[in-house]
C-alpha cells in the first residue's frame, strides 16, 4: 500500500506534462454508484409528472398578479371580530395541547412496545411498528374527517383525529430514541436482576427524556398548524374562522387570524427551544 | 463445601464462527480475587458474561452458588443475577439521572411490581446508598447529574451501584481501562477493600499485567479461548507470560520499567 503510493508520486513527478489528472476520489465507491442512479430517477419522475399534470403555464403566469392583490387585502387587518378570532384561537391551542398530551402518553407506551431493545421480542416490535406505519400512512385530515363522521362536528373530532396520527408519529420516533440508548446501559441494569419494565422506566425513559421533549415540541408546532387547517373541515378552531372569512371575502379578519396563527406557532417554537436547553 | 462458581467444560461459538471459549473449567471459592489476563480476543469478556448469562454459552455448564446458570429463565434468572454484580469499562451509568438514583438502581432487582417500575425506593435503601456514597468519598455529589462526574468518580458510582445489589460475586470487565493512572489505583484499591470487607468474591478482567500481579490472589491466563495458566501470582513466570501474550514480558512493558505501575498506555 505504502510502496504503491510512493511509486505513484514518483510517476507523477516524472511526467510533469500530464498535470491535468482526474480528481482523487474521497468517498467510498459504493455510494458514488448509487447517487447518479438516484438523480436520474428523480429527473425521469419530474418529467413524467409535468407531462401528466399538463400544467397551463400561460394561465398561471397571467394570474400571478392576483397573488399580490390577495396578500394586499390580507394586510388590511380588520380587528372588529377580535373576540371571535381570539376565542377560536384558544380553542385551536387547546385542541393541539390536548391531542399532544394524550398522544405523548400513548406514544411512550406504544414506543416501548415497538423498540427492539426494551422487551427483546422481535415479533412485538414488528407488529407494533407495522400497525402504526399503516396509521401514519393515512394523513391527519382523513382521520379527522373519519372522526367527524363517528363523533360529530366539533373539537372532539379534532382531538381524536389528531391523536391517531400524532400517536403513530410518536410511536416511531420514541421507539427510535429508545433504541438509541446504549446497549451497555441496559446491560448494566440487566445484571442487577431488574425486570424489563423497570429497566425501561428507570433507565431507558429517563435517558430518552430530552429527545422526547424535543419531539413533543416539534409535534406541538405541527399539530397547531394542522389544527388551523382542520378547522376548515369542521373540527372547530381558528381554521373555521379563516375559511369562513376567506369565503365571505372578509380578507381583513382572515389576515388577523393568519397573523395570530403565525405568532402562536413562533412562540411555541421559542418556548420549546428554551425548555430543550434546560434538558440538554 | 460447594464452590461459589464452577465452570464445567464451558465453550462458546459465536454465529460469526469465532470460537471464544474452548472447554474452560475452573472453580472459585468465596473470598478469592481472581484476575483474568490475556490479549484482546482471548475470550476474557465472554468468560465474564457467561457467568451472569449476558452471553448464553454453547456447551458445558456454569454453576453459580449451586445452580446451573444456563438452565435459568425469566424470574429465576433475575434472582440469580442479583447475586452477581458487574463493573464495566465505560461505567454504563444513566447519565441524565442523579448519582444517588444510579446507586439505587442496584436495588431494582429486589423490588417487585409497581415499586420497582416507578423507582419507589424504601428509606432504608436510600440511607444505605447515601452511606455508601460517603464511604466512597462521593457524598457531596449525591444529587449531581452523573454526567458531571469525572471518569474515576463515575466508576466509583458504578461500584456503589453494584454493592447495593449485595452480590456474592463481583465481575469487573476492564474496570480501569478508561482511567488515568491515579484514578486507576484508587479504583483497584477500592475494589480490593470493598470486596474483602463484605466477603465478596471478585473476578477482574485486566490488560495491565502489573496490576493483576499486585492485587489478585489468583491469576487465570487466557489465550485463544483456553486457560493456559491458573495459579497464584508468584507462580506466573516469564515463559507463561510469553505463552499467554505471544510475546516476551519485556515487550509488554511500554515504559520498559517492570514496576511502572498502572502504565495507562497498556490499555490500548
Amino acid at each position: 500500500m505504502n510502496a504503491d503510493t510512493v511509486n505513484c508520486a514518483a510517476g507523477a513527478a516524472q511526467r510533469p506534462v500530464e498535470k491535468k489528472r482526474s480528481k482523487i476520489p474521497v468517498k467510498y465507491r459504493q455510494r458514488n454508484r448509487f447517487i447518479p442512479m438516484f438523480l436520474a430517477g428523480v429527473a425521469a419522475l419530474s418529467v413524467l409528472s409535468l407531462a401528466y399534470l399538463d400544467i397551463d403555464w400561460l394561465k398561471m403566469t397571467s394570474r400571478a398578479g392576483d397573488i399580490g392583490v390577495v396578500f394586499w387585502d390580507l394586510a388590511h387587518l380588520d380587528f372588529t371580530n377580535m373576540d371571535l378570532i381570539l376565542s377560536s384561537l384558544v380553542e385551536t391551542v387547546s385542541i393541539a395541547v390536548l391531542s399532544l398530551l394524550y398522544s405523548l402518553i400513548l406514544g411512550i407506551i406504544f414506543g416501548m412496545l415497538a423498540a427492539r431493545n426494551v422487551f427483546r421480542l422481535p415479533w412485538l416490535s414488528v407488529l407494533t411498528q407495522s400497525f402504526f406505519t399503516f396509521l401514519r400512512a393515512v394523513p391527519t385530515p382523513v382521520w379527522v374527517l373519519l372522526m367527524l363522521v363517528c363523533l360529530g362536528m366539533g373539537p372532539e373530532a379534532g382531538v381524536a383525529g389528531l391523536c391517531v396520527h400524532t400517536t403513530a408519529f410518536f410511536t416511531k420516533s420514541f421507539a427510535q430514541s429508545f433504541e438509541s440508548i446504549p446497549e451497555e446501559t441496559i446491560e448494566a441494569l440487566e445484571v442487577t436482576g431488574a425486570s424489563r419494565l423497570s429497566i425501561f422506566m428507570n433507565a431507558v425513559l429517563p435517558a430518552a427524556l430530552s429527545q422526547i421533549v424535543a419531539w413533543a415540541g416539534m409535534r406541538l408546532e405541527v399539530n397547531f398548524s394542522e389544527c388551523a387547517i382542520l378547522g376548515m373541515v369542521g373540527a372547530g378552531g381558528v381554521g373555521y374562522v379563516i375559511s369562513n372569512s376567506l369565503q365571505g371575502y372578509d380578507y381583513g379578519t382572515a389576515g388577523v387570524a393568519i397573523l395570530l396563527v403565525f405568532l402562536v406557532a413562533y412562540c411555541i417554537e421559542r418556548v420549546f427551544v428554551r425548555i430543550k436547553k434546560k434538558f440538554y | 463445601m460447594e464452590p461459589l462458581l464452577r465452570f464445567e467444560n464451558v465453550s462458546k461459538h459465536y454465529p460469526n464462527g469465532v470460537h471464544a471459549l474452548k472447554g474452560v473449567s475452573f472453580e472459585m471459592a468465596e473470598g478469592e480475587f481472581i484476575s483474568v489476563i490475556g490479549p484482546s480476543g482471548s475470550g476474557k469478556s465472554t468468560l465474564l458474561r457467561a457467568i451472569n448469562r449476558l452471553i448464553p454459552i454453547s456447551g458445558g455448564t456454569v454453576w453459580l452458588d449451586g445452580q446451573a446458570v444456563s438452565a435459568q429463565r425469566g424470574a429465576a434468572l433475575r434472582q440469580l443475577r442479583r447475586k452477581v454484580g458487574m463493573i464495566f469499562q465505560n461505567y454504563n451509568l444513566v447519565y441524565s439521572l442523579s448519582v444517588l438514583q444510579n446507586v439505587l438502581h442496584g436495588r431494582l432487582g429486589y423490588m417487585g411490581g409497581v415499586k420497582g417500575v416507578f423507582g419507589r425506593y424504601s428509606e432504608e435503601d436510600k440511607q444505605e446508598a447515601l452511606d455508601l456514597l460517603k464511604e466512597l468519598g462521593l457524598e457531596e455529589f449525591s444529587y449531581n447529574r452523573s454526567s458531571d462526574l469525572s471518569g474515576g468518580q463515575k466508576q466509583r458510582v458504578g461500584i456503589a451501584r453494584t454493592i447495593m445489589q449485595r452480590p456474592k460475586l463481583l465481575l469487573c470487565d476492564e474496570p480501569i481501562a478508561s482511567l488515568d493512572p491515579s484514578s486507576a489505583k484508587t479504583i483497584m484499591d477500592l475494589l480490593k477493600t470493598m470486596t474483602r470487607k463484605r466477603n465478596i468474591a471478585c473476578i477482574v478482567n485486566l490488560h495491565q499485567l502489573d496490576v493483576a500481579l499486585k492485587y489478585s490472589t489468583r491469576i487465570i491466563g487466557l489465550s485463544k479461548g483456553e486457560i493456559v495458566f491458573d495459579g497464584r501470582p508468584e507462580e506466573l513466570d516469564d515463559a507463561t507470560i510469553e505463552q499467554i501474550y505471544g510475546t516476551s514480558r519485556k515487550n509488554l512493558m511500554i515504559g520498559g520499567e517492570r514496576n511502572d505501575q498502572k502504565n495507562s498506555a497498556h490499555c490500548a
